[in-house]
Formats: structure tokens, sequence, C-alpha cells
């Protein structure tokens, strides 16, 4: 499979006019066509300025400073500059937002703001651009698109909403989507829908898949590979069987542990990581997540660890002096 | 067997809804109760009902008609200044706790405002800060700090400190931990632990990460459109659902073991939760129900008591 999308050594500092702030750290991955790769985290970890900061989409008054390489279908995202990007974006890369409500226009039926998307992208005018979003609107299962397009933002419920956005993100078939926390805002049930839905278009379309999410059940759900990120830095990276199964870097086993499982009794007490998330205030010497690591060691604190391949697997790293391997268990894909 | 601390009976909160001569029938005939130091689950989809439910309670909310009955008192019965100590003691906890807590006043104010409303004479009042700090696993020291000085996690803790400064009977906590980070959430629920069984609090703990109320609440409620459509221990509950919806709703979220999740029986749940200004005949579940029959749209489904504590209305349910 070739990579669609290809982080290389990315690094991102954010400059606020008192200090510099580096939130990215050295990441290296790279996504695949039709592959769904997870990126997990928790707040202040990264992930989503990692996801977004290559695009161009930052919040305005922001400065950023990259370096490493990004390659999308081809292009470099940081040589290629704000032409390129404009030009990509929308095309080859769409995003899907958290908030399907605040993603749209409130004062614009969604029809036209599906024909939009046709019309700049496309080329489409008029009744073409029409007849291009009632398709996109079946493409989604909107039911009675007809009758739908007329409809505001605020006429339809969150599911409806987050349906209309990933219509809007596929309108130019992108080789790449990005979804960030695409079904944290819906309830269980329509979050079950939403990521069928996606998982259908991305099969049937070819499309590169990248899911920003903090929900471990989503991840085990919907992605082929995963990502953890700490501090900026990937702690592991492997497909989605190993490292949620068999984790190896002491943060991934224990966030996987903190999740309540059925097993654990009625009243129980619930299992989390003791200390608290980084401060990105300053520079981070060694590996981030030793202050709170119950195997840290004094190198730990001094020496970063670099991402390790894991014997016997392909495509399986995590970053950690003391990899210890768990036994996978049996039935689980290698 | 002791008294419930808090008993709601037949709970009726409508809206008037933007649209002309029609009304919004958020909660419709509810009746629950929380006895002393136990923690009861309410959980449901959005819309479901389940804030104005807990906020008609507190009394953000007017209820139409029903009772709130605390410590045997009807709280319909009683008004103005009698009306706001009673309620006192019950407090809330929101789940957004950036948003709760004014980031102008340090720790310290915050809590001594809750302590002024309570009556607490200024010079009790450090002393009593200090506990109540020490109640929710913070430090004295952090007193004169500011809210926004703090992670989420220390945040929320100061949320329910405050709560906690009128010596609550009932706390209820809408969603409390779901603006949290997975590591930090387990320090603020295992204080709910601690609170109710070292200070005897009741809490209702609204939410919608069901993992998580089924570790947390000894017993629960399953709401869907404005009714309780299921209630039971949580080992009743999250083992042996029985109301269609609540069997639909549990196995709709996904499990983070990836076996088990491909292992993971589908119960499609089509639709979404419908309007409440205009609720279907009979079972307001049938609309979106697997196994719906006839008799589900012309009259509402009986309760039936499945084990003991553990009822569920559904016609189904009632012949089987």
């Amino acid at each position: 499979m070739t990579a669609v999308y290809d982080i290389r050594d990315l690094t991102i500092d954010l400059y606020t006019r008192s200090a510099a702030v580096r939130v990215v750290d050295g990441v290296s991955l790279s996504v695949a066509a039709g592959e769904c790769l997870a990126i997990v985290g928790e707040s202040g970890s990264g992930k989503t300025v990692m996801s977004f900061a290559p695009i161009g989409l930052m919040p305005e008054g922001v400065s950023v400073g990259l370096t490493g390489g990004v390659q999308l279908a081809g292009a470099d995202l940081i040589a290629g500059g704000e032409a390129t990007l404009s030009r990509l974006r929308g095309r080859e890369v769409a995003v899907i937002f958290q908030d399907p409500m605040t993603a749209l226009n409130p004062a614009r039926s969604i029809g036209s703001q599906i024909a939009e998307v046709c019309t700049l992208h496309l080329g489409l005018r008029g009744a073409a651009a029409e007849a291009r979003a009632l398709e996109l609107m079946r493409l989604v299962g909107i039911s009675d698109p007809e009758a739908r397009m007329r409809q505001y933002p605020h006429e339809l419920s969150g599911g409806l909403c987050q349906r209309v956005v990933i219509a809007m993100a596929i309108a130019a078939e992108p080789k790449l989507l990005i979804a960030d926390e695409p079904t944290t805002a819906l309830d269980v049930t329509v979050q079950a829908q939403i990521l069928d839905l996606l998982r259908d278009l991305r099969v049937r379309m070819g499309m590169a898949m990248i899911l920003i999410t903090h929900d471990i059940g989503v991840v085990s759900n919907a992605a082929d590979r995963v990502a953890v990120m700490y501090a900026g830095r990937l702690a592991e990276l492997g497909p989605v069987d190993q490292v949620l199964m068999a984790p190896t870097h002491p943060y991934t086993r224990a966030l996987i542990d903190a999740i309540p499982r059925p097993e654990d009794p009625v009243g129980s007490p619930f299992r989390g990581l003791p200390g608290m998330p980084p401060q990105l205030a300053g520079p981070i010497r060694g590996c981030a997540f030793a202050p709170r690591c119950p195997q840290a060691t004094s190198g730990c604190a001094t020496l970063r660890p670099p991402m390790r391949g894991i014997a016997g697997s392909v495509g399986w790293q995590a970053a950690c002096h003391h990899l210890t391997l768990a036994v996978l268990p049996k039935g689980a894909a290698a | 067997m002791t008294n419930p601390v808090l008993e709601v009976r037949n709970l009726v909160t409508h809206f008037r809804s933007v649209e002309r001569g029609k009304t919004i029938k958020a909660v419709d005939g509810v009746s629950l109760h929380l006895n002393a130091g136990e923690i009861v689950g309410l959980i449901g989809e959005s819309g479901c009902g389940k804030s104005t439910l807990s906020r008609s309670i507190v009394g953000l909310a007017k209820p139409n008609s029903g009772q709130i009955i605390l410590d045997s008192t009807d709280l319909s019965t009683l008004k103005g200044g009698t009306l706001r100590k009673a309620r006192s003691a019950i407090q809330y906890v929101f789940q957004d706790p950036y948003s709760s807590l004014n980031n102008r006043q340090t720790i310290g104010e915050a809590l001594e405002e809750a302590l002024l409303v309570a009556g607490l004479p200024a010079a009790r009042r450090s002393a009593r800060i200090a506990e109540l700090l020490d109640h929710v696993g913070l430090p004295a020291t952090i007193a004169p700090r500011y809210g926004r000085e703090l992670s989420g996690g220390q945040r929320q803790r100061v949320a329910i400190a405050r709560a906690l400064a009128m010596n609550p009977r009932v706390l209820i906590a809408d969603e409390p931990v779901s603006a949290l980070d997975l590591s930090v959430r387990a320090q603020v629920m295992n204080l709910f632990f601690d609170l109710s069984r070292n200070l005897g609090v009741a809490c209702l703990l609204v939410a919608h990460d069901l993992a998580l109320v089924r570790q947390a609440a000894s017993r629960n409620y399953v709401m869907y459109l404005g009714k309780i459509v299921e209630e039971g221990a949580s080992v009743q509950l999250y083992g042996d659902p029985r109301h269609p919806y609540s069997r639909a709703l549990l196995a709709s979220a996904p499990n983070p073991d990836p076996m088990a999740e491909r292992a993971r029986p589908r119960v499609p749940l089509t639709g979404e939760i419908p309007s409440p200004t205009n609720p279907p005949s009979g079972c307001r579940f049938r609309t979106r129900c697997p196994v719906v029959q006839e008799v589900c749209a012309a009259s509402l489904p009986p309760t039936v008591e499945v084990a003991p504590g553990h009822r569920a209305s559904c016609f189904l349910v009632s012949a089987e």
C-alpha cells in the first residue's frame, strides 16, 4: 500500500506574544489509501494541532512554525505554502469537525451549503450543483433529500447535521479525510450509525482517514492502526489489535487500564493515572511520561527514548526505554 | 426500611415550544427516589429529558405538577425563604468546570461566597474552607489561587467542594466527568464514592458513559422521551436489560477490546429520538423499537417488576 499522507519528523511550535511552545515534537507517521489511522491522546497531547497545522487550519493570530516533511498525494505541504494548501484543501484533503451544529451556517439551507462546496471544488453551477448535492445526501444516508435540502441546520438533529457535514467533506472525493472527534457530540446510538457510514464511505471511495478521538471504544470499532500521543510526541504506533490488546508503552497501558470494564465489580474504585497531564511550558528532557510512569528509572528523566520497532511485528513501534512485550491473546490479527 | 432522602413523584415539566400552541413534554410523569449514601445513575440519550429532570429537582426549571419530597417534606408546599433553605440541601454539580467557576475569583473566594449564603459566621469560614478542600482531596494552600490556574480535574473538585459547602443531603451531578480526560476522571469519580460513603450524601449521577455509570451507581434509571422505561440495580440492569430500549442503548457502546468489539452483536437502532413536542402514542419507544407490536401504539405499556427492584415498562416484558 502506498502512503497517501506522510509525515516525517514533524515538529510544530506555536508562538505566542510571550513564549514559544513546542506542541508537536518529532512525529513520523503515514496513512495509506483506504486505511483508517486513529490518533488518541488527552487534551494537550498535540493530536489536533498535528492534524490541522500542516493543512493551514489554525486559529487566526496564532503563528506556527513547522519543520519536517509533510507529503499529501505527492505534494509537499510545508514547502508549498498557502497556494498549494488552498489548491488541496477540500479537494484532496477534507475535514469533519467535532460539533456539526457549529460547523454549518445556521442562516442557510443545507442544500445550498452542500451545493456551494460542489461549485467551489467541482466547478458545478446551478442545477448541476444541486443535483450533485442531492446525490451526496443520498450517499450519506439522508432520507427524503429533496425535502431536507430546503431545511436549515436548526431543524435537523445532531446526527443528521453530521451527515450533512460528511456530505460536504466528501463532495470532491478527497484522498484524505481528517475527522476530529466526529461522534463526541452525538449519542451512542447515533455514534454507531455515523461510524458505520464513515467506514462504508472510506472503503467505497478508497479514502485514507485520520480519526482524532479520545475514546478507545471508537478506536477499536473504526480504526486499522492507532497512534498514541503524549505531550506532543508519539508514545506508541501500531495495528489496533496489537496496541489495544497488548500495549507495550506504560502510558498506553495506563490509558487502557483506566477504562471501566464490564468485569469490574459495581462500586469498585476507578483506576486512573497518578499525577497530572504535562504542561507544555518548557522543553521536556527525557521521556515526557517519566514523572507519572511506574517503571521510570533515573535515565528516563534525562534521555528521550526513540521510537523503536517491536520485535516480530511489522509497523508496531513504541518510545520507551523499558519496553516489555505482552503476549497477544489468541485470535488477534497479527 | 428507612425513608429515602429524596423522592420524586410523578413529576411533569413541560415547556412552551417556539411553535405557537405547542408544548415540549420534557419530563412527563417521572418517579424516582434516592437513599442516603447511594449513587444512582440516570442514563438516556440527549433529548430524553434527563437534564430537565435534574434541573427540576434543584429548582432551576419549574415543574408543572408532581412532588419533590426531601426528608419527608414536600417542597411544593414551601415558599420563599423556607423553600430556599430547604432546597439548599440539594446541590448541583455542572458538567463543565471551565464555565461553572468564576475566573476572577480565587478558590477561597468562591467557597467563601457559598459559606456566606449558608450563613456561616465569618470567623469560622477559613477553617471550613480548609475542611471542604480536604474533603475533595485538594491542599488548603490552593485557596488563594485563581480558577484559571487549575486543571480541569482540580476545577471540578472545587465545584464539588462548593456544592458541599451547603452540607447537602443530595448531590445532582450532570455529566461531572465528561469534560475531563480519561486519566483524571478516575480521581473525580472516586471522590463521589468517598462523599457518598463517608458523608452519606445521595448522588444522582447523570451521564451518557454507560460503563462509567455501571461501575459507579448501585441503582439506575433509564429514561426515554420524558419517561423512565426501566430501573434496576446495576447488576440487574447491565447484566440483563429487559426493555428493548435499554438493550439497544447498552449494545450500541463500542467495546475498547478489538476482539470483543468484532464479536459484539449489533442491535441496530434506526433513526433518532422523536421530538418531545409530539411524542408517539402508547409506548414512546415504538417508532424505533425492533420488536414493536400493534398493541404498543394503543396504550401506555404497564410497568412490570421482573425481579425485586428491577422494573421495566414494556408490553413484551409483561407478557413473559
